[in-house]
């Protein structure tokens, strides 16, 4: 297209008077300007704009919690704060946050006492094994990769939404200001959520696990990711149906990969 | 040991933190909608369906010739959608394509019709145009709102078929490898009853009509295809009847030259979309397996959420809150997560698989642009413009 008016805008030039001429360049210049519009990728305003979350991030086991290092801490100060409400009966205790309530998701629940916080910490150990997040945001969408986990895949919108839904369990992401929270409701009232901060500088990630039983305390586990350069792929590869994946050589296009079987 | 301390202070610290956070997102967070439980619509099965062969060719009158416009889909309400939907959008977008190849391939096996063609656009040369939008397609159901008219404006089919499959109707060569191809010839559609059951009805409706509807239907589809080359000159051979339905009011001479030009034009558009219905063809052809295959992974994943479903519901976990109950319970929902992925994945794999053939059904009318819809369209323009060519009618605005 742009050899095209270029051409047009010669040919106008060449014998003709300066003010064709100045005329084809001004239709040129437009030309060209709505060229360029045209190739610009459309914002869409009404997403909102979420920090950077994407990149590479493996586990900073210094700054994050040794779960059964967190788990005597817990115990100690529930014990003193027994102890205090031994020695103050009038007093009444403070109760923690209940998570988000996601009405009637239909999940089999029973009666009776929560799980104790050893198995609560133990699940939060349990859960938080993996050491290296791989996390890929786009303008619509981040998706956080976990080694033996399913991903945690929201989108970027204002709202609360439901990202996963069966017998099994119902999940649920939301932002909260720049951070990116998921919920897992499992049946008997156990409740996983995931609350992800980033640095202003994208350099280090942090992630609160919390669990809750039964609407009981929680079990919190803070994990802290610093970004790190993976090595890039050497191959592209491509999923496909009969052949599984497809792969070729970085640089490659892999149409003509496909086109060849 | 000060290092030690410090380190203390500063957990403790971070847990009250903690805690307020907690606090506070509890009571900041919207409240979400309680998750929607899919209510089991009623299906009216087509069943087992024979299709009715015509043993001898029908006569003239009965042979009209159909067009099997390319289905459409349900639209989906805004709140319907969920991440990861638009894979099994373009799947279903891409069966819009092939599916109605399986009708004509029935059609054309019944034996009881004039030529039959999958066309991209509505055609006015055509007796009999049958249209389809996919409501619910997957490895174990089908379901189809089937649409017929004909070019008098006869409704002759406006009904919803369904059927359901199961795991035997998928050949142990439809899960195929190197040392297993997939036998095509042998493989019958898991649900061929839906087509059969369309192309019976056909039948009957045309029995129900009698010859003289048929003669008659004829000469309407050729003077609306004159009308459509050349609007000037036919814009009244064709009115409405009592009924609504169009009949000819002004019928041409045997020997009009002018019927003659529409003949012949005729004969070269069929010839087109002869050529369109053999891309869908070979379209169908390449993709058939990855499509099979596709279908009955869909299946077995039906199944095992089945299965899934009903192990969910007899456990209760013995109402244990111990570390292996909680571990089993986070362990059931993450698998299901990854099974779904999975599934997404091979979804989306099968799109990528079919990306090059839909590619090349769109670059295949050399000389014409855009895709087959557009190439359809651009054709129509060209011989209406041919025809006023040689007849020399270069009325403005009579290409339009």
């Amino acid at each position: 297209m742009l050899i095209n008016v270029a051409n047009r805008a010669h040919k106008l030039c060449q014998g003709a008077n300066s003010l064709t001429c100045i005329v084809a360049a001004l239709c040129l210049t437009l030309s060209l300007s709505a060229f360029s519009q045209d190739s610009l990728p459309q914002l869409d305003l009404d997403l909102p704009l979420r920090l950077d979350f994407s990149g590479s991030w493996e586990k900073d086991f210094r700054r994050s919690d040794n779960w059964e290092d967190e788990l005597s801490r817990t115990l100690r100060i529930r014990q003193e704060s027994a102890t205090r409400q031994q020695s103050s009966p009038g007093s009444s205790s403070g109760r923690s946050a209940l998570p988000i309530s996601i009405g009637n998701v239909n999940l089999p629940r029973s009666r009776g006492r929560g799980a104790n916080i050893v198995d609560l910490a133990r699940l939060a150990e349990y859960i938080s094994r993996h050491s290296i997040l791989d996390i890929i945001q786009t303008r619509d969408e981040i998706s956080i990769e976990r080694n033996g986990e399913a991903a945690l895949i929201c989108g970027v919108e204002y709202k609360l939404q439901q990202t996963f839904a069966n017998e099994h369990g119902v999940e649920v992401c939301a932002w909260e200001g720049q951070q990116l929270i998921f919920q897992i409701t499992l049946p008997d009232d156990l409740i996983i959520i995931h609350r992800f901060t980033v640095s202003s500088n994208q350099r280090v990630l942090n992630l609160l696990t919390s669990i809750f039983s039964k609407g009981g305390e929680p079990f919190n586990l803070i994990q802290a990711f610093n970004k790190y350069e993976a090595p890039r792929d050497e191959f592209n590869c491509i999923q496909t149906l009969s052949r599984g994946q497809v792969c070729s050589q970085a640089g490659t296009d892999l149409s003509t990969v496909l086109d060849d079987f | 040991m000060n290092y030690s301390r410090n380190t203390s202070s500063i957990r403790v610290l971070t847990a009250l933190l903690v805690l307020l956070l907690l606090t506070a997102c509890a009571l900041t967070l919207p409240e979400p909608k309680p998750v929607p439980i899919p209510a089991e619509r009623p299906l009216d099965l087509v069943g087992n369906v024979n299709l009715i062969q015509a043993l001898q060719v029908p006569s003239e009158s009965s042979l009209i010739e159909i067009g099997v416009h390319v289905f459409g889909t349900a639209q989906k309400e805004a709140g319907e959608y969920k991440i990861g939907d638009w894979v099994f959008d373009e799947i279903i977008q891409k069966e819009t394509q092939f599916l109605p190849h399986l009708l004509k391939n029935t059609l054309v096996a019944s034996n009881q019709w004039g030529a039959i063609r999958v066309i991209p656009e509505k055609d006015s040369s055509l007796d009999l145009i049958v249209e389809g939008q996919i409501i619910q397609s997957d490895g174990e159901t089908l379901e189809l709102q089937i649409h017929a008219f004909d070019s008098s404006g006869r409704e002759w089919l406006n009904q919803t078929y369904a059927d359901q499959s199961v795991q035997e109707e998928y050949p142990e060569s439809t899960r195929f490898t190197l040392d297993n191809t997939f036998d095509a010839i042998n493989f019958v559609d898991p649900f061929q009853d839906i087509y059969n059951r369309i192309a019976n009805d056909l039948v009957a409706v045309r029995t129900s009509l009698g010859e003289q509807a048929l003669v008659d239907l004829n000469l309407v589809t050729d003077m609306l295809y004159a009308g459509d080359l050349s609007p000037n000159n036919f814009s009244g051979a064709v009115k409405e009847n009592a009924d609504g339905l169009l009949v000819v009011d002004r019928v041409p001479a045997l020997d009009d030259p002018m019927m003659a030009r529409v003949a012949d034009m005729k004969y070269r558009h069929h010839l087109f979309i002869d050529t369109v219905d053999e891309y869908y063809q070979t379209l169908y052809e390449d993709i058939q397996p990855a499509y099979v295959l596709w279908r009955r992974y869909s299946i077995d994943q039906i199944t095992e959420i089945e299965t899934s479903q009903q192990e969910a519901n007899r456990s209760d976990y013995g109402g244990s809150s111990g570390f292996l109950s909680l571990s089993q319970r986070y362990d059931r929902f993450k698998w299901s997560k990854i099974f779904e992925r999975e599934f997404n994945d091979l979804a989306a794999g099968f799109n990528n698989e079919l990306a090059p053939a839909f590619l090349e059904l769109n670059s295949q009318v050399h000389g014409l642009t855009g895709t087959m819809e557009q190439q359809y369209r651009e054709w129509r323009g060209i011989l209406r413009r041919l025809f006023e060519l040689e007849n020399g009618d270069l009325t403005p605005g009579a290409t339009e």
